[in-house]
């Protein structure tokens, strides 16, 4: 096994490596280990490429270096009153924010305003033959050219590697609070959360615990406002309407992906409502399983405590026909499911990189993605 | 030609136009400085109708270009000579609208506000509202990547597309992203938005609707200069609020659209600039003290908030008939979208007024202030001559102001015929290889609308300038 960990310290540095390596695998912090793996690629580290180049808060625009910790840019915002609406995953476990565009992880709070995907202005990489690519742009707005950082969302260091990335950021709501509305079945809970989505109460984020058939609702803005909110919900829902305690811990351990055994595997599952429900009742008869609906029945994230639990969240996923992401853990391949390929992905990959230096997406070497 | 034959096969002689009258109503777009006729016309009534015309194009190396409504203001469904145009209007359904959900899946002929005015019912709306949004098509927006007046907040049309099934210029039929609103994998969707029609054809797009927000608070403030509005602007955004809209006119623009619309704004002022909180009630009556307090520290000489909504569209309706009202005032102009950086607003149009100067060519401005997007108007008499050169060569200088601002050539217009020799300006050698790489993955024949984006020479055309037929005909403007 080639597991070597190259370490460049500037740009010239790491296009020079790349060069000489047959396979590359660019990689921040690993925090998501199953994307960070590889039998074969040379791993590159983007730990020197930390810092945050330029902010313009009343640009409403950033610009960090790939390697750059979550949590320094979440700092340096909050100084200013504003944050990343994305509400970005696994902050505390040390998330870059190179490795969370490339993960293309989005938290609970892109309920409101959107994902990373929606943030992302601009983007400079490095593409599979070497070249420094500067593509979008450093204003909120830009139309010009294909939107090749956008792309880059999701794209699992198979398509490039990222130096620098330009966000847009959002004044930060001055209070939140967050409600629990328990339900007595799927079929209400599914109801309520699409009354809460389309209501006028402009909430920041709607969650749901199939497994204790609770659903639960983030409320961000002025104090004020939030107060009579969180009154008319308690009228429309009554007794079943309760303010969450230690709210704060229950997000974090959301975004860090813990709320449930401490270290488990986990798996991104995007969904639509009803296949968010099928799927927690698809995998009923699994112990090791705890799941968590999030962004109003979007997304299913899934602890899973054993291999074989891993397995039977794979199956399930191929008789619905959709794809996960294993994005912790240890497990034959992060790609769970079904994953459509088709031929203008290759096309696409083959122009992003000429020379395949890059893992080719979806297609994963065994043995099993484990890196220590 | 026999060639030709194969593709009229597909359909009834109705919908395969080859007459010189047909060719003219589709020689142009929203630009009307460029002209070409096509091959032939072809109206689809099905996906499947479309499909097979791109095959064909493919097999036989025959360029094509989709066409919504037409309204591209920079020359994007401009027909390639001797191509053929694929006029989608027809594929005018909303597959389905699924209120819980908040999705809706429509064929790309769906016009923008149709959208809207179907997720009403339900208390949702589709956010992207570009002026042209009476008229224009989802496909035309998702091709452009559409904005509108709400972007800073909203984004684009690329921030509501969750997914898209295309057929692409190959004739593979492809599903990319789906109806949830998180993915895996590489954003195909988000990069086939704004691809301006060169990877292929949109068949079934996927939008995300958000809630109607329940209300808005609209204040329309005059100032003495333009530089204390575009300070005031400033003073908004670091008072951490977040409008839905912020709108800046210059005297000129204001001037015009007092002309047209006779919209009252304040006498004399050198800029207006319009403001718009939207959300929850009780959030608009927190935010719209703070507003207050920000805008008094802005020197206005003059302030009205709208009393109700017949108010909230008549100060609106100055503003977004800006752009024919100038229509009026010169018989010709140019209109750029390039952006500069929000806070280097005041500076760019000091140097917007030099240039004009030094031009000897009037520019009346309007502007979507919160996200740095300007739409300089430029005016001229095309029957002078060199005039319209002189425009020309004016409209290049501002855009490459915005580049050397650290801005973009087009905010929401695109890239199209006419800014493509400007797009190697801001991207380098590097970045426009690699696009172009891109663009072959997608069409290795180069058929999918050639000679837009990239510069070059793949498509002649014949130009000249003015209003979109439908502004003189007074059914749409620009914002
Ligand atoms: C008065 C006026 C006001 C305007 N205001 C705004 C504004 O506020 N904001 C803004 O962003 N724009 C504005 N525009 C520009 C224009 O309306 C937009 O670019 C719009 O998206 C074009 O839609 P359309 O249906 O007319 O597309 P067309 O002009 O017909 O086509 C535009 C491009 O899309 C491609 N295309 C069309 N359908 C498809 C498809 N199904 N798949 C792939 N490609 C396709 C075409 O090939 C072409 O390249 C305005 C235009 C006018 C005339």
């Amino acid at each position: 096994m080639n597991n070597r960990l190259l370490k460049p310290a500037h740009a010239d540095d790491l296009i020079t490596m790349m060069a000489a390596e047959k396979f590359v695998l660019p990689v921040g912090n690993r925090t998501k280990a199953p994307l960070s793996a590889s039998a074969d690629a040379a791993l590159i580290s983007l730990g020197a490429f930390r810092g945050i180049i330029e902010y313009e808060p009343s640009e409403f625009t950033f610009t960090a270096r790939a390697g750059t910790p979550i949590a320094d840019i979440q700092t340096a915002l909050a100084e200013k009153g504003q944050y990343l609406p994305f509400d970005p995953m696994l902050v505390e476990a040390g998330a870059t924010i190179g490795g969370t565009a490339a993960a293309g992880l989005s938290g609970p709070g892109r309920f409101r305003y959107g994902g990373i995907r929606d943030f992302l202005l601009g983007a400079r990489f490095v593409s599979g033959d070497g070249q420094t690519i500067c593509a979008g742009g450093k204003v909120v707005k830009n139309a010009a050219g294909f939107d090749l950082p956008k792309f880059l969302v999701g794209s699992m260091g198979r398509m490039g590697v990222l130096l620098e990335l330009t966000f847009k950021v959002f004044p930060k709501p001055s209070a939140l609070r967050t409600l629990r509305v328990q339900c007595d079945s799927h079929t209400q809970a599914l109801a309520r959360m699409a009354k809460a989505a389309c209501s006028r109460w402009e909430l920041d984020a709607i969650d749901y615990r199939p497994g204790e058939r609770s659903m639960v609702l983030r409320l961000a803005g002025p104090a004020r406002a939030i107060e009579s909110i969180d009154h008319e919900i308690g009228t429309t829902w009554g007794e079943d309407v309760a303010e969450l305690p230690l709210a704060d811990t229950f997000w974090q351990s959301v975004n860090e992906l813990n709320w449930s055994a401490p270290g488990a595997a986990a798996v991104k599952v995007p969904t639509t409502p009803p296949q968010c429900i099928a799927l927690h009742q698809g995998l009923a008869g699994e112990e090791a399983i705890a799941m968590h609906g999030s962004v109003a029945g979007n997304v299913a994230w899934l602890l899973v405590a054993s291999t074989d639990g891993l397995a039977a969240v794979d199956r399930q996923l191929q008789v619905m026909n959709i794809p996960g992401l294993v994005v912790r853990g240890t497990y034959d391949t992060p790609y769970l499911g079904v994953w459509q390929s088709p031929k203008i992905q290759q096309a696409v990959q083959a122009a992003m990189d000429p020379p395949a230096k890059f893992l080719s997406l979806y297609r994963h070497p065994r043995p099993p993605a484990q890196v220590n | 030609m026999s060639s030709v034959d194969g593709l009229a096969s597909i359909y009834p002689p109705a919908r395969f136009l080859r007459d010189a009258a047909f060719q003219a109503a589709f020689e142009s777009d929203g630009l009307t400085a460029f002209r070409a006729k096509p091959l032939a016309v072809v109206i689809p009534e099905s996906s499947e109708d479309v499909i097979a015309t791109v095959r064909w194009c493919h097999d036989h190396g025959v360029p094509f270009v989709a066409r919504g409504s037409g309204t591209s203001l920079s020359g994007g469904s401009l027909p390639v000579a001797d191509g053929i145009v694929i006029a989608l209007n027809r594929l005018n359904q909303i597959l389905e609208l699924r209120a819980a959900e908040r999705i809706a899946v429509v064929q790309p002929g769906v016009v923008n506000q149709h959208v809207s005015d179907a997720a009403a019912p339900h208390g949702l709306v589709y956010a992207p509202d570009p002026s042209s949004q009476s008229v224009c098509t989802i496909g035309g927006n998702v091709a452009f990547n559409s904005g509108g007046a709400h972007c800073l907040k909203y984004g684009m049309t690329s921030n509501h597309v969750l997914g898209c099934k295309s057929v692409l210029a190959t004739g593979e039929v492809v599903t990319l992203g789906g109806p949830s609103a998180e993915s895996v994998g590489p954003d195909f969707t988000g990069l086939f938005c704004g691809s301006e029609g060169l990877f292929g054809i949109a068949l079934e797009i996927t939008l995300r609707l958000l809630p109607k927000p329940e209300m808005f608070h609209t204040v329309l403030v005059g100032y003495q200069s333009l530089q204390a509005a575009g300070d005031a602007v400033s003073a908004v955004i670091d008072a951490g609020l977040l409008p839905g809209a912020l709108e800046i006119m210059d005297a000129l623009a204001i001037e015009a659209a007092e002309a047209a619309v006779a919209c009252d704004y304040p006498e004399g002022a050198a800029a207006v600039l319009i403001v718009e909180l939207e959300g929850p009630r009780e959030k608009i009556d927190v935010e719209r003290e703070q507003l207050e307090e920000v805008l008094k520290k802005t020197n206005p000489f003059a302030q009205r908030v709208a009393r109700d909504e017949a108010d909230r569209l008549f100060i609106w309706k100055g503003r977004k008939s800006a752009f024919s009202a100038v229509g009026r005032l010169s018989p010709d102009f140019l209109v750029q979208d390039g952006v500069v950086p929000r806070n280097r607003l005041g500076e760019a149009l000091v140097r917007i007024e030099q240039l004009s100067q030094e031009a000897d060519l009037r520019v009346a401005n309007v502007f979507h202030a919160g996200d740095g997007n300007l739409h300089p108007l430029i005016m001229f008499d095309g029957k002078q001559a060199g005039a319209l050169e002189r425009a020309e060569a004016l409209a290049a200088r501002l855009l490459r102001l915005c580049i050397e601002m650290g801005g973009s050539i087009t905010g929401e217009h695109g890239v199209g015929m006419e800014k493509r020799q400007f797009l190697p300006e801001m991207f380098d050698a590097p970045t426009i290889a690699l696009m172009d790489r891109m663009r072959q993955a997608f069409d290795p024949k180069r058929v999918s609308n050639p000679g837009k984006m990239f510069p070059g020479k793949e498509a002649d055309v014949l130009s000249s300038s003015g209003l979109h037929p439908l502004e003189k005909a007074g059914v749409i403007s620009r914002e």
